[in-house]
């Protein structure tokens, strides 16, 4: 069959123009609030072995990456996470480091099938960062204050919103009902989705409370703001999840005190990434972006899988989405900041004097262009 | 299309002012703004729309019936704070999805078949049908399992409907009309919508297995259930409580 070779492969694009330069700034933006907050630079191979990934993101996500074998037969994977590379690094590279350590990336990662069908890219970039060898609070704060940092600074202050929850709300209860592995799945579709009749007629086949499948189907709608964590300690009294509430509890009088909250909200039926996270996990969402254009938490299980264990939290932004959202708001700072500045337009039949002439020109920093002929 | 709207009223604002710096900080919240844009609910055309604008009229979200009668693909109600857009049953995932619309009334057929990412906080219990395995009259499919033949508007729903019960079919996807396939011979039977089986007799086929129940379900974005949080709890909770009456009735 003839496959012209102007077919781009389903999932990847170009960047230029405008979009390319408003792209590069909010990376650039984005890396310098990293830098102010002193987390350092991390550079990691795009291609690794496969088995780094799977164990490092679980089977099912990294069942996502494009595979290839290497030349002793050993099977690689262009990079479909960061987070897995940079676990490795704490573990082995950094490992003799004075904790906590912070670790921040750009980098493109790269996932054949996509979740949803909003999430058309194979190949999108990741801002991100990681905070580790540090649990408690004072490290996941800092993930939120450098995330809503970003956000502002790249001109969506009041148009951004970040919600959080932790994975021990749900796992709390699912120990209390004492659910197997797959009516643990069904209870944490149902959350997903939202579905809260449904969920309540699961639930009574595991408990003979009335109250309890009212209880804990009425989670599905507690998304608010400090008012739900006190309904939520009506529902949920088993000790685990009552201290994930604390933890929320202590995470949103910081927020308070930020005067964030607004752009903050406490969602307890989040509960994707359960197997992943281990404490507090937090979506981001953007007015104009159908779906989250980032997220994080708490993966304290990670690195054990390369050394000792540690604790570690982190977030990434997808700058790709980012880009999409600030391309159609013309109004934004970050768009006004990326006015194209004027171009000197050079030209002269001699070559010497002109590129003597654009020498000058750029050690001044101004932008030139040159009118170069053809003269073979 | 909230997008489309914040944008709009980004230019507006803009043209009043000197500095489109300044004016992006004193923009009030597009979160938090009162006068926030329309919220927008993606309706399947057909009998769900029928069903689903008597049932927001219950629940105190009305569109006048000059709007509903003027073929109009895109309406407002009478608050002025919806607005509902009617689409193929198919396309309202994708518009939810992306986060055009923020809300969809869809048959929980369409939700299965086309695996949307979408929450589902609510079954509306109307436009009730159910989703089926027909065959002709008096065939016995048990004696053909080596490789029956499906014919089905639902691909994905058959697939993992035999896929999980280990038997080997070959999917004769079609758009319609699906009862004929195996009147013809195209197929040895057939996955598709029931609602009364009247089809089904006329056309000298019987429902042999009910795989799932379908109601319209009401489903929300994601990003919208977050950054519209307030106007679609309102929306919940009055379509909630009519839905709640209709069941205790």
């Amino acid at each position: 069959m003839f496959e012209p070779l102007s077919k781009i492969p389903d999932g990847l694009r170009y960047y230029f123009g405008a979009e390319a330069r408003l792209r590069r700034q909010i990376e650039d933006t984005a890396m310098t609030v990293f830098d102010g907050w002193s987390y350092e630079e991390i550079i990691t191979p795009t291609v690794d072995y496969f088995a780094l990934f799977e164990r490092g993101m679980g089977r099912e996500q990294a069942a996502r990456a494009f595979r290839f074998t290497d030349t002793d037969g050993r099977m690689l994977a262009l990079r479909p996470d960061v987070t897995s590379l940079v676990a490795r690094a704490a573990a082995t590279l950094f490992g003799e480091r004075e904790r906590p350590l912070r670790l921040c990336y750009v980098a493109p990662v790269f996932r054949q099938q996509q979740q949803s069908h909003v999430e058309w890219r194979r190949e999108s970039v990741q801002l991100g960062c990681e905070f580790i060898g540090l649990g408690g609070r004072a490290a996941e704060m800092e993930m939120l204050a450098v995330s809503a940092e970003i956000l502002e600074r790249v001109g969506l202050k009041g148009q951004y919103r970040i919600t959080l929850n932790s994975v021990e709300v749900f796992n709390g209860i699912a120990e209390r009902l004492q659910l197997g592995a797959e009516a643990r799945e069904v209870m944490r579709h149902l959350m997903d989705i939202r579905d809260a009749a449904e969920l309540r007629r699961f639930l009574a086949a595991f408990t003979d409370s009335v109250e309890d499948c009212a209880a804990f189907s009425r989670l599905t709608q507690l998304t608010g703001k400090r008012e739900i964590l006190i309904e939520a300690r009506r529902i949920i009294t088993n000790e685990r999840s009552v201290a994930a509430l604390d933890a929320l509890e202590g995470l949103w009088r910081v927020i308070e005190a930020l005067g964030l909250t607004d752009a903050f909200e406490i969602d307890l039926a989040d509960v994707s990434g359960l197997d992943y996270y281990t404490g507090t996990t937090f979506k981001i969402y953007v007015a104009g972006a159908g779906a989250r254009v980032g997220g994080g938490g708490r993966y304290d299980g990670l690195i054990s899988n390369f050394g000792t264990p540690e604790s570690a939290v982190g977030f990434v932004l997808d700058l790709d989405a980012l880009t999409d959202v600030l391309t159609r708001q013309p109004a934004t700072l970050m768009n006004g900041s990326v006015s194209e500045p004027a171009i000197t337009q050079l030209s002269n039949d001699n070559l010497a004097t002109l590129f003597i002439a654009a020498r000058e020109k750029r050690l001044k920093n101004e932008r030139v262009s040159l009118g170069v002929k053809s003269q073979g | 299309m909230k997008n489309f709207d914040s944008v709009n009223s980004m230019k507006d604002k803009q043209g009043n002012e000197e500095s489109p710096s300044s004016s992006l900080i004193s923009h009030p919240s597009s979160l938090n703004n009162s006068s926030q844009p329309l919220l927008t609910i993606a309706i399947a055309k057909g009998r769900m729309q029928t069903d689903a604008l008597a049932l927001l009229a219950r629940a105190g979200v009305r569109a006048s019936d000059e709007m509903i009668k003027s073929r109009r693909l895109a309406i407002e109600d009478e608050s002025g704070k919806y607005r509902f857009v009617f689409v193929k049953p198919a396309d309202v995932p994708v518009y939810v999805e992306h986060g055009i619309a923020d809300c969809g009334i869809v048959g929980r057929d369409v939700l299965m078949e086309t695996g949307a990412d979408l929450l589902q906080p609510l079954d509306l219990g109307i436009a009730r049908c159910r989703i089926s395995l027909a065959a002709r009259t008096g065939r016995n499919l048990k004696s053909n399992l080596g490789a029956m033949r499906v014919a089905t508007k639902y691909p994905r729903i058959a697939a993992s409907h035999f896929g999980a019960r280990g038997i080997p079919v070959e999917i004769i996807q079609l758009s319609g009309s699906v009862e004929l396939a195996p009147v013809l011979g195209l197929s040895d039977c057939i996955l598709d919508l029931v609602e009364t089986g009247r089809t089904l007799v006329e056309n000298g086929l019987e429902e042999v297995e009910v795989i799932a129940e379908s109601t319209g379900r009401l489903v929300v974005n994601r990003a919208s259930y977050q950054l519209r949080a307030e106007a679609i709890a309102k929306l919940l909770e009055s379509l909630g409580r009519i839905v709640n009456e209709g069941e205790e009735a």
